[in-house]
């Protein structure tokens, strides 16, 4: 009798042995669901939870101006910026994320009251903004005057442009304007001998800094000095209002629609705003060919107008340099308690001899 | 697993039940947690804005304050000054001055130090108001004011990029909720198909020796007990009843083999009696149609007896009873057992017979145990030995022939040994006696009737042993000896 039941035996082991292994495997299933169940709930809330990269910076500097939207100043913004960076240090475009717009008076103030680590302003003679400058450094906070000098105040260091040096550059474009205007008169005119070429200066009406009488006196020096005997220049300096938002526009404008048949032959824009308004207007106005634009910084749209020779010529500045020494300066402070006075950064100037090029390494540039 | 199986069927559904139920009640406390969690975080999603709220509001209050003090100069509103100053304070100094690459962060840090210098000014401004030094107090005013709307600026600029931020972290989280909910879900249906695995994988691991039962119950009630038995799997209420049942099926088995067995042992003896009877009836029928009235021969040897004794010859009186008492050995009993003391005795009477017949030819030697004499055996055994040893053994040999009677015990048998020193006897003639192939001489006077096949095969039924006769003669003239035994009962 057991010998039959051997059999069977063995059978019901089997059957035993099976549903134990699915027994196990069922529970094994359960507690694998709840545990892959909870890590893909948890990964989903972490997903929601990034903790935002909390990088603490050592020091905070800012960087005050009227017109942080141009192109020109979110480069030197862009330069200060990544120089800091290196150095742990987090810069600032103050105002550039609150709802009103304010002065860069008013800006100071915020910058002295939020106890900055250091301020880069774009500054004007004006006395109140000496007197925030002395303030800032009162309350030991370094101040950079940059683009624009306040020279009597107590400011730490001015970065800025040889003006001088573009002046020059724009009295040698005058020069060829001029040699230019002779050929192209002495092939249609005969009476070209009493032409005068009319040089108009665009100057801001709110900024009586020295950086822009120093380029005017060397535009001056320049056409001087190297002018043809014969040649004959009215040199006027145009103001421009720009005291509300659009004014500089509408004043630029103004030179085209009140002075009849006295429209200037070059116009020297001063600022990458002032280039944009005019060029447009002499587009709008049908002078393209008539009136030579000599512009003011290299934005991709300046750029592209010379190719078109609307303008004549612009000078590129190095903006991210101007940023790169802010920093500089401000940390040399830091570091070594003092810096120059005077930093100056590179300009090129930009026709459509050499644009092509000058495109070509800005792109190289911009891959790196 | 194995001992767990072999729990109590009570203790392992309530198991099982437990078992899933806690599976579940574990999965709906983890998923009531991840909803826990979840709404915490999106009560906390605007936290950032209500709290900034209420900096502005106490901000508010402070300027407020001032402002009172400036135009009215009550204690009340100096109290109050003081008072929303501290509260300011506080709420400042809870803000962060962390530089972070967050606009949020750095936002906070300016507001921190902004109100710092804010409430520096305002209590410059109320210090230089309780002094009466109005041109600075106004200056000082001016600058408290002009920081309070930079503040205020700052706040609001805060505020709604808080509010963007957390109304898009809001969505966010929006969104996890509903991965979740379809997640939760997923975890339940998956959980729950898990737990009825778990269940009937369980249940039919218990039912199964169950339904092994009932089809052995099945079978056995149908009569086939050799069908396998379910084999013993744990040791739960299942296993006791299938301990029960196996044990319940051999038992029964075994019952039927006994009975079946003791049927047969009765079968066979009912057999062997009718056998005995028939052999007894046909020894006794041969003996009838010898002496063909027993009864009337005996009384008309009684009466020749009676006649000789009254004539006074002694001899013939003794010759006659003892022919008489020959004679009535067959008719008195019509039973087939005797002992061997009535046969001996029967062999005594015979032999006294012949000798009268053949004038004491016959040399007649007894040695008997006389304790043995008591023993029963079948009748009519010995006479007919007897007989054959004088009819073919010693017949012609006239005074020479003689034959011994022994009765003597050899182990647990009784033996009765019938030696004449006649013929003897050849092999192959004692061969087919044994096997009762003999042919016997038709024609045959002087017998009794009664042949050596019947004494054997009567004998061999009785003693249920096929040794109980034996003959031996160690060849031509050398005598024959017939050995008789019995099985001994010591009760004898």
């Amino acid at each position: 009798m057991y010998d039959m039941g051997k059999k069977p035996l063995g059978f019901i082991r089997n059957k035993l042995n099976k549903s134990n292994v699915i027994l196990s495997l069922t529970i094994l299933f359960v507690i694998l669901v709840i545990v892959v169940g909870l890590v893909i709930f948890r990964f989903n809330i972490l997903k929601y939870n990034v903790p935002t990269d909390d990088k603490v910076y050592d020091k905070y500097y800012v960087m005050i101006t009227d017109n942080y939207k141009s192109d020109f100043w979110q480069e030197i913004y862009k330069g200060a910026f990544e120089a800091a960076k290196e150095q742990n240090i987090y810069v600032d475009l103050l105002g550039d994320n609150l709802p009103t717009q304010y002065s860069c008076e008013q800006l100071m103030k915020i910058a002295i009251a939020s106890k900055v680590d250091g301020i880069m302003v774009y500054a004007n003679e004006s006395d109140k903004m000496t007197e925030l400058i002395n303030e800032a450094e009162d309350e030991g906070i370094p101040v950079v005057t940059l683009y624009s000098d306040n020279t009597h105040s107590n400011r730490l260091s001015f970065v800025g442009v040889g003006s001088y040096n573009i002046g020059r550059e724009y009295g040698k474009q005058i020069l060829n304007i001029i040699k230019d205007k002779d050929q192209k008169s002495e092939n249609t005119d005969s009476e070209a001998g009493d032409d005068v070429t009319n040089i108009a200066v665009l100057v801001n009406s709110s900024s009586e800094e020295t950086g822009q009488n120093i380029l005017i006196s060397a535009i001056k020096d320049a056409i001087e000095q190297g002018g043809e005997d014969g040649d004959k220049f009215s040199f006027n300096i145009i103001t421009i209002i720009d005291t509300n938002a659009f004014s500089v526009e509408e004043s630029i404008r103004d030179i085209f629609l009140n002075s009849n048949d006295d429209i200037p032959d070059v116009i020297v824009c001063l600022n990458e705003l002032n280039t944009v308004c005019t060029y447009q207007a002499v587009v709008d106005f049908t002078k393209v060919g008539e009136t030579y634009i000599l512009g003011y910084y290299d934005s991709d749209a300046i750029i592209r107008e010379i190719e078109k020779g609307t303008v004549y010529a612009t000078v590129g500045i190095d903006s991210k340099q101007l940023g790169e020494y802010c920093i500089t300066a401000l940390s040399d402070y830091y570091e070594f308690g003092n810096t120059s006075q005077y930093y100056t950064a590179d300009v090129k100037l930009i026709n459509q001899n050499n644009v092509a090029s000058y495109k070509k390494e800005k792109e190289a540039q911009q891959d790196e | 697993m194995n001992r767990f199986l072999d729990k109590p069927l009570q203790y392992k559904i309530i198991s099982i039940c437990v078992l899933t139920n806690i599976i579940i009640f574990f999965v709906n406390i983890f998923l009531l947690l991840g909803i826990n969690s979840m709404s915490v975080e999106m009560e906390m999603v605007y936290q950032d804005n209500r709290n900034l709220n209420e900096l502005s509001a106490s901000l508010t209050s402070v300027q407020d304050s001032m402002t009172e003090y400036l135009s009215a100069k009550t204690s009340d509103s100096l109290e109050n000054y003081y008072k929303n100053a501290q509260r300011f304070l506080m709420l400042t100094d809870k803000l962060d001055d962390k530089i972070t690459e967050l606009s949020f962060g750095r936002m906070e840090r300016n507001i921190k130090y902004m109100s710092q210098n804010y409430l520096d000014e305002v209590s410059q401004t109320i210090e230089a108001k309780r002094g009466r030094n109005v041109e600075k107090y106004r200056a000082y005013y001016e600058n408290s004011t002009a920081m309070y709307e930079y503040i205020n600026a700052y706040i609001t600029s805060l505020n709604l990029e808080l509010f963007v931020n957390n109304s898009k972290h809001y969505s966010e989280l929006n969104t996890a909720f509903r991965h979740y909910e379809f997640i939760s879900f997923i975890v339940i249906t998956l959980v729950m198909a898990g737990n009825i695995l778990i269940i009937t994988s369980f249940v039919s691991t218990m039912i199964m020796p169950l339904r092994r039962l009932a089809d052995s119950a099945n079978e056995v009630a149908e009569g086939n007990f050799d069908t396998e038995l379910p084999e013993l799997t744990y040791n739960d209420e299942i296993g006791t009843v299938l301990n029960a049942f196996n044990k319940m099926v051999i038992s029964i088995k075994q019952y039927i083999e006994k009975i079946r067995e003791s049927m047969e042992k009765e079968r066979y003896m009912q057999e062997k009696e009718l056998m005995m009877e028939s052999h007894l009836k046909d020894a006794q029928l041969k003996y009838l149609q010898a002496q063909i009235n027993p009864h009337f021969l005996f009384n008309t040897l009684n009466a020749g007896a009676q006649l000789a004794m009254m004539e006074g010859a002694d001899k013939t009186y003794e010759y006659v009873q003892t022919v008489a008492d020959f004679f009535r050995y067959n008719v008195n009993g019509k039973k087939t057992e005797a002992t061997i003391r009535e046969e001996v005795t029967l062999v005594d009477n015979y032999i006294r017979i012949l000798n009268v017949r053949f004038s004491g030819d016959i040399g007649y030697d007894k040695q008997v145990d006389e304790r043995l004499l008591d023993v029963p055996m079948p009748n009519m055994i010995l006479q007919p030995i007897v007989e054959n040893a004088v009819n073919h053994g010693i017949r012609e040999m006239g005074d020479k022939g003689k034959i011994i009677l022994k009765v003597y015990r050899e182990d647990n048998n009784v033996c009765i040994s019938i030696f004449d020193n006649g013929k003897g006897v050849s092999a192959e003639d004692i061969e087919k006696i044994m096997s009762g192939n003999w042919q016997r001489k038709e024609h045959q006077y002087d017998n009794n009737g009664i042949g050596m096949d019947n004494v054997i095969s009567r004998l061999r039924l009785y003693t249920e042993s096929e040794n109980s006769f034996s003959i031996t003669s160690e060849g031509k003239d050398k005598g024959c000896e017939v050995i008789i035994r019995l099985p001994y009962d010591e009760r004898h």
